[in-house]
């Protein structure tokens, strides 16, 4: 049922550019960062030239940058057979700012431009369902745009010299409105219904009784709201189904309940103060989401990370990547009904390599062990016998345990396959990744296709399965458990002695002015963090591609034309954090 | 009827709703404590001993809880439901036979006293039709809750009961065939005279009459009308306090009615039919403790496979009860009855 | 026989006497302190759209009027299985015929499509 593939080399992104700068001729420009630099009237040409043509079928991340005196709007394509990939970037006024929508081209775009949108006004023409996405309707601004002021927070230079000037001991929020005495409101809110804004003209007017319209012998749709406060939504996720009996017609994902403007905050922090808070982004992979931001900061700052780090790097990542998965399959077990035996189960195996999280890291969750150039503490002594017992004997058997029962349950099976299917295409152009995208029968792995750290120096296989059903990604994260354990097994007596930490010692650290979209291969799929630099304490820009935001793109998709119960499981397959979702 | 008749009914009924209260009671602990053992966690154990009064807690905590009536509620089926869905749960184990009769000395008047409380020559029908009022009680509570789970709930339970009630009546009547009574009683007796508890001779039956029984009284995998994952909690999302209790009560009332069914329709009720060739007939206390032993082994299989199976998809299940069940208990009534036919005659 | 049914009408009234008294032990002692918020409909945390009374899909009365048919003709079938072995085996070939039309009945609404659930 699962295949492992090998991934075949792709060209590089400077010999991409230069092919397509000898194509396009003076449409596009390259900038001295050898990023394609385009006008928005020509955007849609260029990028359709640039997938039909030059390969560029995935487009991996779309944001934007506001640089005060214009937005300039950041996409980052590769090509899904692999290689680094290549940004194209397009400029637009401060005053009116439109660019058209890539959404015709790449459906994956669909939620990230509703994200640009509601972050900084930025309008995607031609795109269908452009609202906010994150933000409440009826919130007045844009928050990423520089001169938005955070609430509590806001100061003219950032960071803050103290988080309570007046050296005030209560909360300051409790002083304020509301939500602070420098959000906007709008016009008519009274505070009276918090959260809950009467809806305005033109915008968040749901027309349920066009959704209701019925169908045969004059049966009425039912619209019911999935989420925020339901048991198997995995947290704060709404979903508004239309259901025609109990089957779904249509979907809309709602998200943002949980949002606290990451993004913001992290320009706020100073670059290493940002470590601890990607901790929160997916708590059930941290060190993941670590990594890549390590990642994204030590290539700006040119950085060498220590041997040792490296592959403690690999075995914290892989050991993390086990336990996700085991947490994500106990749980879609329970998503299909079963009664918390194999989520317990799966719980048991996560429990222990939390513990050597702890040992190592001195917290089980939110570890803040990654540096710039390697890892804060080196492992205790007690650590490598411990992880070596695990990973020899004790994983190996949990993992065929659970295969063992679940794989060939036939309830299980009939409840998961041939649900959710996604073809390869259609995944692809979803921007899909992870388990999502290796379902469908694409071997697209960060590690594989755009490697980092020492990846390339282990015997593994990427895992695909082709049916692309939510049976198919279960297996999929089966594979890979198998082939961390075999990466693990093969890391841990490589491990040299001697430096964890490269690089100049420093409580702060200057990062030079420059970009760097950098990514690694969480266990829900291609995490990348894009950072700006302008050479001050902060990050300019913090932007974080979130897998498990951008594969919720296809959810609508993969659910039409399935039962309720469906639902449920085919996101349950997605495996979302919602932390990382809502950020 | 005499007054000390009359009395000894009352009391008889009295003890039906306070042994099947305590059952109900117990079976939640029972259920909390497999699991967890069965999950790898200890389960209830701080109120009493090993947590034995944790049921007891239990029942303190949702009397005291607030009853929140939603505004959009039809108010009267709103508390008419969970009503219909306890009495109906009682009901029913009112013609179960749990021990041979005895007779007593009361006055100066010799007695029979029979455990169980009306004898009916058609008590099989009685009982189904008892268990059918019971989707009742979840369709109303579904509508009347004026939510779109409930809703869903209720009417995925009405359709589900519906269905598969079909197929366990079918089921049963090849039981009928081989006995030839709708009596409990004579039942039993068959069993015991023949010295084969009827699950050896309908082995399909049984089949059916389990698999229909976990679908009948909501428990997992079929456990639809209240699918937590999809439905939150289905038909009595809006129900809280003693009325959420209620329909709890109901439906592990309903586990400890089938289960009694399935003792004393194919295990040979309250006798242990193939031992009782060699002891003889055994005491009424021990035909008691006999009848226990089955129900509670029936409800340690419900919790079994509540703790290890996840549950289907609702159209798989109907298609399974119309399209499998049914066809099957169709032909396993006739093919009972051609072998009556040539065999018995 | 007769007072069987005398029994079972005592225990109905002992049985409504057991819920009825819970409801109103809970309505005695347990608090009451409503709030709009926290009487409105539950709909995972969001006001309702739309009423929940909706007409439901016309397949699922489908089920309905099937079930009834069937469950009529199963209750012939009952007192057909008690007197079975008391009668000639003509009844054995009488519902043999009978349970091939039910058989038919089944296959007819399988083919129309009425058991797939919507």
């Amino acid at each position: 049922m699962t295949k492992q593939t090998d991934v075949v080399a792709a060209p590089a992104p400077a010999d991409v550019v230069a092919a397509v700068h000898k194509q396009l001729g003076e449409r596009v420009t390259v900038d001295d960062g050898g990023a394609l630099v385009v006008g928005p009237s020509n955007l849609i040409d260029v990028v359709r030239a640039l997938r039909d043509d030059h390969g560029l079928d995935y487009l991996a991340n779309l944001t934007a940058v506001d640089w005060l005196d214009r937005f300039e709007v950041v996409y980052h394509l590769c090509s899904s057979a692999g290689g680094a990939p290549i940004v194209l970037k397009t400029t637009t006024d401060r005053a009116n700012p439109r660019v058209p929508s890539l959404f015709g081209i790449y459906p994956g775009a669909d939620f990230q431009e509703r994200e640009v949108y509601d972050m900084f006004g930025i309008r995607f023409a031609g795109h269908p369902n452009l609202k906010r996405i994150l933000m409440w309707e009826g919130f007045a601004g844009w928050p990423l745009r520089k001169d938005w002021r955070e609430a509590y927070f806001e100061q003219e230079h950032k960071p803050l010299t103290s988080r309570w000037p007046d050296g005030q001991f209560f909360f300051g929020e409790d002083k304020l409105t509301d939500w602070g005495s420098n959000t906007k409101l709008p016009p008519a809110y009274t505070g009276a219904e918090i959260g809950r804004p009467k809806p305005q003209e033109g915008q968040y007017v749901v027309d349920i009784d066009a959704l209701r319209r019925g169908t045969s012998f004059g049966s009425d749709r039912l619209v019911v709201n999935m989420g925020p406060q339901h048991p198997s939504t995995h947290g704060v996720f709404q979903m508004r189904l239309v259901l025609d009996g109990e089957t779904v017609v249509d979907l809309e994902p709602v998200m943002g309940y949980m949002h606290r403007n990451h993004e913001k905050i992290g320009e706020r922090n100073l670059w290493l103060g940002n470590m601890p808070f990607t901790d929160r982004l997916d708590y059930i992979a941290q060190l993941g989401s670590e990594w890549g931001y390590a990642l994204c900061v030590e290539r700006m700052m040119g950085l060498e990370v220590p041997e040792r780090a490296e592959y403690i790097r690999v075995i914290m990542a892989e050991l993390n990547r086990i336990q996700s998965h085991f947490w994500s399959i106990g749980f879609l077990l329970n998503d299909l009904g079963a009664f918390f035996t194999p989520s317990l189960y799966a719980i048991e195996e996560r429990e222990i390599v939390l513990d050597l999280f702890e040992m190592a890291t001195g917290s089980r969750l939110m570890c803040n062990y990654m540096r710039f150039g390697g890892v804060a503490y080196d492992l205790p002594d007690a650590f490598m016998p411990l992880v070596n017992v695990l990973v020899n004997e004790r994983m190996e058997r949990a993992i065929d345990e659970i295969d063992a029962y679940l794989t060939n349950n036939e309830i299980v099976m009939e409840r998961m396959k041939g649900v959710g299917v996604l073809t390869p295409e259609l995944a692809i152009a979803y921007s899909t990744s992870g388990p999502v995208l290796r379902g469908s029968g694409v071997a697209y792995d960060v590690r594989r296709a755009d490697p980092y750290g020492i990846y390339d120096r282990f015997d593994w296989n990427v895992v695909t399965a082709n049916e692309g059903d939510v049976y198919a990604r279960y297996a999929v994260r089966i594979g890979e458990m198998r082939e961390s354990l075999k990466i693990l097994r093969q890391a841990l007596p490589q491990m040299p002695a001697g430096e964890i930490l490269g690089g100049k010692k420093a409580w702060q650290v200057r990062v030079p002015a420059g970009e760097h979209y950098a990514r690694v291969e969480n266990p829900r799929g291609e995490l990348g963090y894009y950072c700006v630099s302008d050479g001050k304490a902060n990050p300019y820009r913090y932007h974080v591609r979130s897998p498990c935001f951008v594969n919720l793109t296809s959810l609508a998709e993969m659910c039409k034309g399935y039962k309720v119960a469906d639902v449920v499981a085919i996101l349950g397959s997605i495996d979302i954090v919602l932390g990382e979702v809502d950020r | 009827m005499d007054a000390i008749e009359l009395g000894i009914v009352a009391l008889k009924c009295l003890v039906i709703v306070a042994v099947l209260l305590t059952g109900f009671a117990y079976t939640t602990f029972l259920e909390r404590k497999v699991i967890a053992r069965m999950q790898q966690r200890l389960g209830p154990n701080r109120a009493g001993p090993f947590g034995l009064l944790q049921p007891a807690a239990d029942g303190v905590k949702l009397i005291f809880k607030e009853n929140i009536t939603p505004v959009g509620v039809d108010r009267f089926v709103y508390f008419l439901a969970p009503i219909v869905s306890m009495v109906v749960a009682i009901m029913a184990f009112a013609v179960m036979p749990v021990a041979d009769p005895i007779t007593v000395t009361i006055g100066g008047q010799v007695r029979e006293i029979r455990f169980q409380l009306a004898d009916f020559n058609v008590a099989l029908l009685y009982v189904l039709g008892i268990t059918s009022l019971a989707v009742y009680g979840l369709v109303l509570a579904g509508w009347a809750s004026n939510n779109k789970f409930a809703l869903i709930g209720g009417l995925r339970s009405a359709a589900q009961m519906v269905s598969y009630e079909l197929a366990m009546g079918v089921a049963l009547v090849s039981v009928v065939l081989v006995v030839g009574s709708l009596s409990m009683n004579d039942i039993v007796d068959w069993q015991v005279a023949k010295g084969l508890p009827l699950i050896v001779l309908q082995p399909v039956a049984f089949g059916i009459y389990a698999i229909t029984a976990i679908a009948e009284t909501n428990r997992a995998p079929f456990d639809f009308p209240e699918a937590e994952q999809e439905l939150v909690a289905g038909y009595h999302t809006e129900y809280t306090g003693m009325r959420f209790a209620l329909f709890f009560m109901a439906e592990y009332i309903n586990m400890i009615t089938v289960s009694g069914l399935a003792a004393t329709l194919f295990l040979g009720g309250h006798h242990l039919p193939f031992v009782e060739r060699f002891t003889g007939n055994l005491p009424w206390f021990v035909d008691i403790g006999v009848f226990l032993a089955k129900v509670i082994l029936a409800l340690f299989l419900f919790i079994w496979i509540r703790a290890t199976i996840p549950r289907l998809r609702y159209d798989r299940l109907m298609a399974f009860g119309w399209k499998v069940l049914l066809p099957i208990s169709l032909a396993n009534l006739a093919l009972t009855a051609v072998v009556i036919a040539f065999l018995a005659r | 026989m007769g007072e069987n049914w005398a029994f079972v009408a005592i225990l109905t009234v002992i049985a409504l006497t057991i819920p009825i008294l819970g409801i109103l032990a809970a309505m005695v002692l347990a608090p009451k302190r409503p709030g709009t918020i926290k009487n409105s409909t539950y709909e995972c945390g969001l006001e309702t759209v739309g009423d929940a009374w909706v007409q439901f899909k016309v397949q699922y009365y489908l089920y309905a009027l099937i079930f009834v048919l069937f469950d009529v003709e199963t209750v012939f079938l009952y007192p057909w299985a008690v007197a079975y072995q008391s009668l000639p085996l003509l009844a054995l070939f009488e519902m043999i015929i009978f349970l091939l039309i039910l058989g038919i009945g089944l296959v007819y609404a399988w083919r129309k499509g009425a058991l797939e659930w919507i």
